[in-house]
C-alpha cells in the first residue's frame, strides 16, 4: 500500500495569460509555481478568493488548458504528454464540474440527453441503453426520472448542480473536481448537496478536490485544506490545523472575513 | 496603411481571376478566316500574353506605377487615360447623390423620430418598404420611361450634341440637365434604407438616458432634439456613410450602364464583353479604391467627430 | 396586420410563386420559345363572356387578332369566330418534375391564340415566359442562397472554432472581398468564365458564381456567433469528457447559427435573385431564346418598347411582392 503513488501530484504548475486589450498589455500570471498533492479517497479544498487562479488551476488538471509550464501526475502518468487518444482514458477519469451550472448546461438539451451526452461522445451502449443508464445516474443524485424531459432553464439551481453531477458520474471517474458547486445555492440545498456527495464518495471510492472561495463552507465538507492567493499555494493543512493556526497572513484575513459563522474548529460559545 | 494593403491584395486577386480566363481578346480573331493562325499568335507574343502568369503580373504592376495599369486591346492604348474620365464622372454622380441623399435623409429621418406612430409614421414606413423592395433595375427603368413619356429630362449620356460649342455657364447647365435621372434613381435607390437608419438612431438617441434627463429638466424640446439627440445620433450616422458607399457604387454601375452615364460602370461592361483583361481591371480597382478612399473619409469623420476614437491606437 | 398574418401572408405567397414556377411546364400554355412571327408586340388579350351579338357565354373565350397595316403593336380582333377556353388541353412538350408532359392547364383552339399577358417582340407568350423565367431567376437565388451560406457557414465555423492562423487567414481573404463593391465583385468574376455557353451550363453558373462571391458576409456573421458560442461552459464541459471538434461544433455549436442563417436567408435569396436578372438583363448570365426574369426585361432597353409596351414590364412588376415577402419573412425572423 506505501508503494502506491499518490493519485495526483503537481508541480511547479505555471500559467500565464496574454493580457487582455492590446499586444502590450503585461501578461497575467494566473498560476504561478503550485505544488499539490491528492491522495486517493481524500478531499481537498483549494481556497482562495476571487482571481486567485482557482479555476485556472481546475482546469488545467481536467486538461482543458494548457499550462505555461509544470507537470500534472495522475496515477503514476505524467498528463501534459498525452495529447488526442492518448488522453481519452484520462478523460473520463478526471471530470471537472464547472464553476456556474447555469452555463454549463447546453440549454437546448433536456436533462437525459445531457446526462448521456458523455456516453454518446465515447459511444456507449446504444440509444436505449444510454437514455436507461442516464435516467440511473438522474436517480443517483436525487432527480425523479419525470425530470428527464425538462431542460436546464426548467430547472432549479440546485437540480442543475446535481444534473451536472450526474453528467460527470456518467463516465465514472476517480477524481471529480467541483469549481464552487456551492456558490449561488440556498444552505439547505448545500446541505443535500453535500450529503449527495459524501454518500457518493462512499460508493465509488472517489477523490473530491473542492475549489471555492468559502473557507468555512469547506470547513465542513473537506478534510484538508490548500489556501491559495496570487498563484501560488500559501498554505495547505489539515481543517482543524488551519482554522485554529491559520499561519499566513491571508488565511487570517479569509478567516476573518467570516467571523459571525460557526467554524467546526472553534465553535462560538453557547 | 490597411487600405494600400487592401488594395494591393485586390489588385492581385483580380488580376489572377481575369488572366485565368479561358480565352482573351485576340481569341476571337481566331474564327475570323482571314487572320492567320501565326498572326494571332505574333500578336498574342507581341502583348506578352504568352509569358508565364507571374512576369505578367509584374509587367502589369509596372505599368499602374506608370499610371498606365496595362493596355487596351481593343482601343490600341494605356488603360489609364480611358479610365481617368470615367472615374472623374462616376465619382461626379455619386458624390451629387449621395450629397442629395443625406440632404434629404437626415431632416425627414429627424422628423420621423419625432412623430412615432400617427399618419405620418404609417406613410413613411409604406413608402420607404415600397421603396426598398423596388429593385434597382425596375426603379431605373422607371425613371427612364418617366423621361421617354414627357420628354422633361434627357435618357442618356452626359452632354448634348454640341456640347464642345457651347459657352462655359451653359456647359455646365447642360451637364447638370443630363445629371438629373440617374441622380434621382441613385437617390431613389438609397435614400429608404437611409431614412430608416436616421430614423433609428435618433429615436434612440432621443430615447437615451441623458437625453430624457435633459427634457426633464424642462429643456425644449426643440433645442433637446438639436443639441442632445442629433449630436448623439452623429456616430452611428457616420458610420453608416461608410457602409453604404459599396451599395451606392454597386447601383452606380447598373444606373450608368441603363442610362449611359459615361463613367465606370459602361467601360467596365464594355470591356468584359470584349474580353479586354486590363480594361476589366481598371474600373475593378478604380471602384475598390473609391470604396477604401470613402471608408478612410467616414474614419477621419468619426475621429473628428467623437474624441474618444482619436486615442485609440490601431 | 399583426405581425403573425404577416409572415403567414408572406409565406403563403412565396410558396405560391414558387410552386408556380416549378409547374411552369403545366401552367403555361405555351413553350417560352414559342415564336410567332405574325404577332409581334400582341397585346394581353381580354376574356370575354359576351360575344359579338351580345349573348352571353359561361364559358370564356378570346378573340384571334391580326396586326393592322405596317404599324407594329396595332391589332385588331377577329370578332367572327369565338375561341373558348379549354381546360387539361394537350400542346407543346414540357418535362416536370424529370417526367415528360404534354398537357397544359388551358389553351385555345388553333390559329388563336390566348396571350393573357401579351407577346414579345417575336410573338411568345409574356405569361409562358413568366413562368418560364420565375423557375430560372428564382431558384437560382434560392440555390446561390444555400451555396453562399453553405460555404459562409464552413469558413466562418472553422475560423471562429480554430482561431489563430486560420482565422487570421479566412477573415483577412474576406476583408478581400468586401472591399470591392459587391456588383463589380460580381462582374469581374463573371467575367473570367466564358460568356457565350449554353443556358443550362449558364444557370449553373451563374448559381456558383453568385453564391461563391458573396460568402464573405456570412461568414463574418457565423464566427461571430462561433466565437461566443465556443466560449460556452458546456463545450468546455463536453471537451472535458473527450468531444471531438467535429462532435462540439454538431451538436453545441452549429445550432447556435441555425437562426442566424435563416435570417439571413431570408435577406440573401431576394438580393441574389437580382443579381440573376441584373447580369442576366445585361447579357452576362441566361441568354435567348431561354427566358430569365432578367433577359426578358432586356428588351426595355429599346425605348420603343419601353414606352409602349406596359406587358414587358411583367417580371420587373413580378419581382417586387416577391422581393417584399422575403423582406417580411426576414423580419419575422430577425424579431422572433
Ligand atoms: N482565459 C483567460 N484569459 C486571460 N486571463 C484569464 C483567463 N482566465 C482567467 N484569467 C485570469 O487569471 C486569473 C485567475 O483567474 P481564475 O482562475 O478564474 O480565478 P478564480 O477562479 O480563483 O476566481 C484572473 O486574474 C483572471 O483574470
Ligand atoms: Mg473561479
Amino acid at each position: 500500500m506505501e508503494a502506491e503513488p499518490p493519485l495526483v501530484r503537481v508541480s511547479g504548475l505555471t500559467k500565464r495569460y496574454p493580457g487582455r486589450g492590446g499586444r502590450r498589455a503585461p501578461a497575467v500570471e494566473a498560476l504561478a509555481g503550485i505544488d499539490l498533492t491528492l491522495t486517493r479517497g481524500s478531499d481537498l479544498a483549494l481556497v482562495g478568493q476571487s482571481g486567485s487562479g482557482k479555476s485556472t488551476l481546475a482546469r488545467c488538471l481536467a486538461r482543458l488548458e494548457e499550462p505555461t509550464s509544470g507537470q500534472i501526475w495522475f496515477d503514476g502518468t505524467d498528463l501534459l504528454s498525452l495529447r488526442g487518444r492518448r488522453l481519452l482514458p484520462f478523460r473520463e477519469r478526471i471530470q471537472l464540474i464547472l464553476q456556474d451550472s447555469a452555463t454549463a448546461l447546453d440549454p437546448r438539451l433536456r436533462a437525459a440527453e445531457i446526462v448521456s451526452e458523455p456516453l454518446e461522445v465515447l459511444g456507449r451502449g446504444d440509444r436505449r441503453e444510454r437514455r436507461r443508464r442516464a435516467l440511473e445516474l438522474m436517480e443517483t443524485v436525487g432527480l425523479p426520472a419525470a425530470w428527464a424531459e425538462r431542460r436546464p432553464l426548467e430547472l432549479s439551481g440546485g437540480q442543475r448542480q446535481r444534473l451536472a453531477i450526474a453528467r460527470a458520474l456518467a463516465v465514472k471517474p476517480q477524481l471529480l473536481i467541483l469549481d464552487e458547486a456551492f456558490a449561488g445555492l440556498d444552505a439547505s440545498i448545500q446541505a443535500q448537496i453535500a450529503s449527495l456527495l459524501r454518500d457518493l464518495q462512499g460508493r465509488h471510492g472517489l477523490t473530491y478536490l473542492y475549489v471555492s472561495h468559502d473557507l468555512v463552507l469547506m470547513g465542513l465538507l473537506a478534510d484538508e485544506v490548500a489556501i491559495m492567493f496570487e498563484g501560488r499555494i500559501v498554505e495547505q493543512g489539515a481543517v482543524a490545523r488551519i482554522f485554529t493556526d491559520p499561519r499566513h497572513p491571508h488565511t487570517r484575513a479569509l478567516l476573518a472575513a467570516v467571523p459571525s459563522r460557526p467554524t467546526p474548529a472553534a465553535p462560538p460559545p453557547p | 496603411m490597411h487600405g494600400l494593403l487592401l488594395l494591393a491584395g485586390v489588385s492581385l486577386l483580380s488580376f489572377v481571376l481575369v488572366e485565368l480566363a479561358p480565352g482573351d481578346y485576340f481569341a476571337e480573331m481566331r474564327l475570323d478566316p482571314r487572320i492567320s493562325e501565326a498572326t494571332v499568335h505574333a500578336l498574342r507574343a507581341r502583348y506578352g500574353l504568352d509569358r508565364p502568369l507571374p512576369e505578367r503580373y509584374g509587367r502589369w504592376l509596372a505599368s499602374l506605377a506608370k499610371g498606365e495599369l496595362g493596355y487596351s486591346f481593343a482601343y490600341g492604348q494605356p488603360v489609364g487615360p480611358l479610365l481617368w474620365p470615367r472615374l472623374r464622372n462616376t465619382l461626379l454622380l455619386t458624390v451629387t447623390a449621395t450629397a442629395l441623399a443625406w440632404l434629404l435623409a437626415v431632416p425627414l429621418g429627424t422628423w420621423w423620430a419625432t412623430r412615432r406612430r400617427g399618419p405620418a409614421d404609417a406613410a413613411l414606413t409604406g413608402l420607404t418598404a415600397m421603396l426598398l423592395a423596388l429593385p434597382d433595375l425596375v426603379l431605373v427603368l422607371g425613371l427612364l420611361l418617366l423621361a421617354v413619356r414627357t420628354g422633361w429630362f434627357p435618357t442618356g449620356g452626359m452632354v448634348s450634341l454640341g456640347h464642345e460649342q457651347m459657352p462655359w455657364g451653359a456647359r455646365v447647365k447642360d451637364v447638370a440637365f443630363h445629371l438629373v435621372l440617374p441622380v434621382a434613381a441613385l437617390v431613389l435607390g438609397i435614400v429608404p434604407a437611409l431614412v430608416r437608419y436616421v430614423r433609428a438612431s435618433v429615436a434612440d438617441a432621443l430615447g437615451a438616458p441623458f437625453v430624457r434627463a435633459a427634457r426633464a429638466h424642462g429643456i425644449p424640446e426643440r433645442r433637446v432634439l438639436f443639441r442632445h439627440a442629433l449630436p448623439a445620433a452623429a456616430n452611428p450616422l457616420v458610420s453608416l456613410f461608410g457602409l453604404s458607399l459599396a451599395g451606392l457604387l454597386s447601383m452606380s454601375l447598373l444606373v450608368e450602364v441603363v442610362m449611359s452615364w459615361p463613367g465606370l460602370g459602361p467601360l467596365f461592361l464594355e470591356a468584359i464583353l470584349a474580353r479586354d483583361f486590363h480594361l476589366v481591371l481598371g474600373p475593378v480597382l478604380a471602384s475598390t479604391f473609391l470604396l477604401l478612399g470613402g471608408n478612410l473619409l467616414a474614419d477621419l469623420l468619426l475621429a473628428a467627430t467623437d474624441p474618444r476614437i482619436r486615442t485609440e491606437e490601431r | 396586420m399583426s405581425a403573425r398574418v404577416g409572415r403567414v401572408a408572406a409565406l403563403a405567397l412565396l410558396a405560391a410563386v414558387h410552386l408556380a414556377a416549378l409547374g411552369a411546364g403545366f401552367l403555361a400554355p405555351y413553350a417560352p420559345t414559342a415564336q410567332n412571327r405574325t404577332l409581334p408586340y400582341a397585346p394581353p388579350a381580354p376574356l370575354r363572356f359576351v360575344d359579338a351579338e351580345g349573348v352571353f357565354h359561361l364559358r370564356p373565350f378570346v378573340y384571334a387578332v391580326t396586326e393592322q397595316g405596317s404599324v407594329t403593336g396595332a391589332y385588331a380582333e377577329d370578332r367572327r369566330r369565338a375561341y373558348p377556353v379549354r381546360f387539361l388541353v394537350p400542346g407543346a412538350p414540357y418535362r416536370f418534375a424529370g417526367l415528360p408532359g404534354h398537357v397544359h392547364l388551358f389553351g385555345v383552339d388553333e390559329p388563336a391564340r390566348i396571350f393573357l399577358l401579351g407577346a414579345d417582340g417575336f410573338g411568345r407568350d409574356q405569361l409562358s415566359r413568366l413562368l418560364h423565367g420565375a423557375q430560372i431567376s428564382l431558384f437560382a437565388g434560392l440555390m446561390a442562397t444555400v451555396l453562399s451560406l453553405g460555404v459562409g457557414w464552413l469558413l466562418g465555423t472553422v475560423s471562429g472554432f480554430y482561431g489563430r492562423g486560420v482565422d487570421a487567414v479566412i477573415m483577412r481573404s474576406a476583408e478581400l472581398f468586401l472591399a470591392l463593391p459587391w456588383l463589380y465583385l460580381l462582374f469581374a468574376v463573371r467575367a473570367m468564365l466564358p460568356l457565350s455557353i449554353p443556358p443550362a451550363r449558364a444557370f449553373l453558373l451563374l448559381v456558383l458564381v453568385i453564391g461563391l462571391v458573396d460568402w464573405a458576409r456570412p461568414a463574418r456573421l457565423v464566427r461571430g456567433v462561433v466565437l461566443t458560442a465556443r466560449e460556452r461552459s458546456y463545450v468546455l464541459a463536453a471537451r472535458g469528457f473527450g468531444a471531438s471538434d467535429l462532435y462540439l461544433i454538431r451538436r453545441h455549436i452549429s445550432p447556435q447559427t441555425a437562426g442566424l442563417l435563416l435570417t439571413q436567408a431570408a435577406l440573401l435569396v431576394p438580393q441574389y435573385i437580382l443579381a440573376e436578372v441584373t447580369l442576366s438583363f445585361l447579357g452576362l448570365g441566361v441568354s435567348e431564346p431561354v427566358p430569365s426574369w432578367g433577359n426578358m426585361l432586356a428588351d426595355l432597353q429599346h425605348y420603343h418598347v419601353l414606352a409602349s409596351y406596359w406587358w414587358m414590364w411583367a417580371p420587373g412588376l413580378a419581382l417586387v411582392p416577391v422581393i417584399l415577402a422575403y423582406y417580411a419573412l426576414s423580419e419575422a425572423l430577425s424579431t422572433r
